[in-house]
């Protein structure tokens, strides 16, 4: 064990290929074991992290930036790991339960979901950006497989639209890696750092505004969230919760890199225009889920409104409040909406229907389900002392502390707004059932990793700070 | 009027990016030369082997897992489906394929031997092998394949599994994939060889697992 964070991504390499050799369907306690492991390196990270407050690095093969490729992990990274690991961990144990033995779309889910959590964490600690462009292919296409596997036509189609464009976004990026190689011979992050300069060439500009518009498709912000809820609507709900929670947020984390990274001279031009996306983002995507007449709809619509928030920060950055604010919402975010789709999954299989109208009498079958989306609903409102809350909290100190009151407006507004679409699912599910209606019973697995997720979002608002502290260091 | 539009985005574009260029400053930095510098250490000799499998050999070994869930995506989403059956023999196209076959797999392992020293190395030996099982599939030699049994599974894996262990072990030697320099280019030879065997089978896959007739002709 000498480095916790090569591990992190030769493990699930491991496992996922275990899994594909064991065959169809098998893998979860490989999986499970894996994640379990890497959860606990995770934390190890962070710790090591969080008490010195240096970066780490390793060199792979030796060789070192520029010649070969460096990983390199700070407070940011550390802290997105973590992320991951705490949301995957439940999630397989939902997953076990939710794909029954033989279920199509289920067969080949482990070694899909070990690929999709490598890729995520090599993501993380990449230091190059041209390797961080292969592990965005790695994500991409775990991602969509998983939306494909073993659907029908509607959901292969959605899959194709995902496939899509999620491949023009990492194509853009691509190419704006290949311009700035040209431009400067490197695709070393922090060999490139020191080279670009606020009278760089037109084309590291033209490259700068590919990647970013690349990775803003990639992350779904309004107006390119088009794909997404089909795509994250349409998915079984353990994928469903994967992909929001996890997977859009790897390319916001690489659009804040860049940004506070190599292309720190060149992109707060751009800030206000990030921002108003986000606000649009906010409106457009509440609006859709209180209109949404199926339940996964209305959530996939509500990360489209959520991945807002993340764009509010831009034009705050010159105070690290900001930074942290923005790390403190994917953290809530990522764990309510994972836990609001795993407990949407259950009252789909509990109740047979996927419409918000056929939710009625969840409330006396599905206590701990319905307590669960409750929870998580609670942090997307913001309310304390919820995660949500502390991330709301930050991004309005750290607006009305530079006089930019309309962000402040903004973030109080979206709070407003998602009240209306988690109440609107609540009041339906406390409503009496219509005579008759009987209820499939769901196992206990399923209920209590989607409770675990929605509480862990709630709670991590009292334990805030830590986290605050592990990102102030980077 | 929008595929007007799309062609005049695409035009403004490309000037825009041309124009860029052409006023591009030579870069600070010129990698070929450290690349030269170290190909004594590399275990190889030719540059692209070099930056393929050592320098930047993390890369290659992610683009491998790449591979792979292409073909987990495929397999994801083909599912249980019966694949066509076999084609119609055609004599003289079997005769053809037969002859070729064998010149084929030489020329593979003759591709897979040169990329130490001269263009070539394992893709290309891969991407030819798969073109000889493409072939043989195509003139109805070869059946369609279905749900991959445990053999075909390990044979598609083993060469990222090689590549994977290889990499892992050298981290005794203190990071990730990095090559003492006297077995370098041993290693490297393993793992192209395993990996040459993967990627025929991945890059087959990716075709004989799609291969389903429609009306058949």
């Amino acid at each position: 064990m000498t480095d916790p964070l090569i591990w992190l991504i030769v493990l699930p390499l491991a496992w996922a290929t275990l899994a594909f050799a064991l065959g169809p369907g098998r893998g979860a306690w490989v999986a499970m074991a894996g994640l379990l492991a890497q959860l606990w390196l995770a934390f190890a990270l962070a710790q090591k992290i969080g008490a010195g407050g240096a970066a780490l690095s390793h060199a792979v093969g030796g060789w070192g930036a520029p010649l070969g490729i460096d990983l390199a992990v700070d407070g940011l990274s550390a802290a997105m790991l973590l992320l991951t690991q705490c949301v995957a961990l439940p999630l397989a144990v939902y997953a076990r339960s939710y794909f029954k033995t033989g279920d199509p779309a289920g067969v080949w889910f482990w070694p899909l979901l070990g690929f999709l959590i490598a890729g995520l964490n090599a993501l993380f600690v990449s230091a190059d950006l041209f390797n961080i462009y292969v592990t965005l292919e790695l994500v991409g296409l775990a991602a969509v497989a998983l939306v494909a596997a073993g659907g029908g036509a509607q959901q292969v189609a959605a899959a194709l639209r995902y496939l899509f464009a999620t491949l023009l976004g990492s194509g853009a990026y691509l190419l704006g890696v290949a311009l700035l190689y040209g431009a400067y011979g490197t695709v070393s992050i922090a060999t490139l750092t020191p080279l670009v300069t606020g009278e760089a060439p037109r084309l590291v500009w033209i490259a700068g505004i590919l990647m970013v518009s690349g990775l803003m498709l990639k992350t779904a912000l309004f107006p390119f969230h088009f794909w997404l809820p089909p795509a994250h609507g349409g998915a079984p709900a353990p994928v469903s919760a994967l992909l929001s929670a996890l997977v859009v947020k790897a390319s916001f984390y690489l659009i804040l890199r860049l940004w506070l990274g190599p292309l720190q001279p060149l992109l707060p031009v751009f800030a206000w225009g990030m921002a108003l996306l986000g606000a649009a983002a906010i409106f457009w995507g509440s609006w859709q889920a209180i209109r949404a007449v199926k339940l996964k709809r209305l959530i996939a619509y509500s990360t489209v409104a959520q991945l807002g928030y993340l764009f509010l920060i831009f034009p705050l950055l010159a105070n690290p409040a900001a930074l942290k604010a923005g790390v403190i919402q994917i953290f809530a975010h990522g764990l309510a909406k994972a836990g609001m789709f795993a407990a949407a999954g259950v009252m789909i299989k509990a109740t047979g229907q996927d419409t918000v109208a056929g939710l009625a009498g969840a409330v006396e079958r599905l206590p701990v389900t319905l307590f669960a989306f409750g929870l998580a609903g609670m942090t997307l409102m913001g309310l304390p002392p919820s995660s949500g809350f502390l991330a709301k909290w930050q991004i309005i100190e750290a607006a009305l502390a530079q006089g930019y009151w309309i962000i402040a407006v903004v973030a109080l507004a979206g709070g407003l707004l998602a009240a209306v679409y988690v109440f609107r699912v609540l009041r339906q599910a406390f409503l009496l059932a219509p005579e008759g209606r009987a209820m499939a019973t769901v196992p206990r697995a399923l209920e209590w990793s989607a409770f675990a997720l929605a509480a862990a979002s709630v709670l991590l608002g009292l334990r805030g700070v830590e986290l605050m502290r592990l990102v102030g260091g980077a | 009027m929008r595929r007007f539009l799309v062609i005049a985005f695409a035009a403004a574009f490309a000037a825009a990016l041309g124009s860029a260029m052409l006023e591009l400053a030579p870069s600070p930095l010129d990698l070929r030369i450290p690349v030269a510098a170290h190909l004594a250490q590399s275990g190889v000799s030719h540059p692209v082997t070099a930056v393929l499998l050592n320098y930047r050999g993390y890369d290659t070994l992610l683009e491998i897992a790449v591979l792979l869930l292409a073909l987990l995506g495929i397999l994801a989403v083909v599912g249980k489906d019966n694949p066509s059956p076999p084609r119609p023999a055609h004599p003289v196209l079997q005769t053809l394929a037969r002859l070729a076959t064998p010149s084929i797999i030489v020329m593979a392992v003759y591709l897979l031997w040169a990329g130490a020293f001269r263009p070539g190395g394992a893709f290309q030996a891969g991407a030819l092998l798969a073109a000889a099982a493409v072939l043989l599939h195509l003139v109805g030699l070869l059946p369609a394949w279905s749900m991959p049994r445990l053999r075909l599974r390990l044979g598609f894996v083993i060469g990222f599994v090689v590549f994977l262990m290889v990499s892992t072990a050298l981290l005794g030697q203190g990071a990730l994939l990095k090559y003492p320099a006297e077995t370098a280019g041993m290693l490297i030879l393993l793992i192209e060889s395993a990996l040459t065997l993967s990627l025929a089978l991945i890059l087959a896959g990716l075709f004989l697992l799609l291969s389903r007739d429609q009306g058949g002709a």
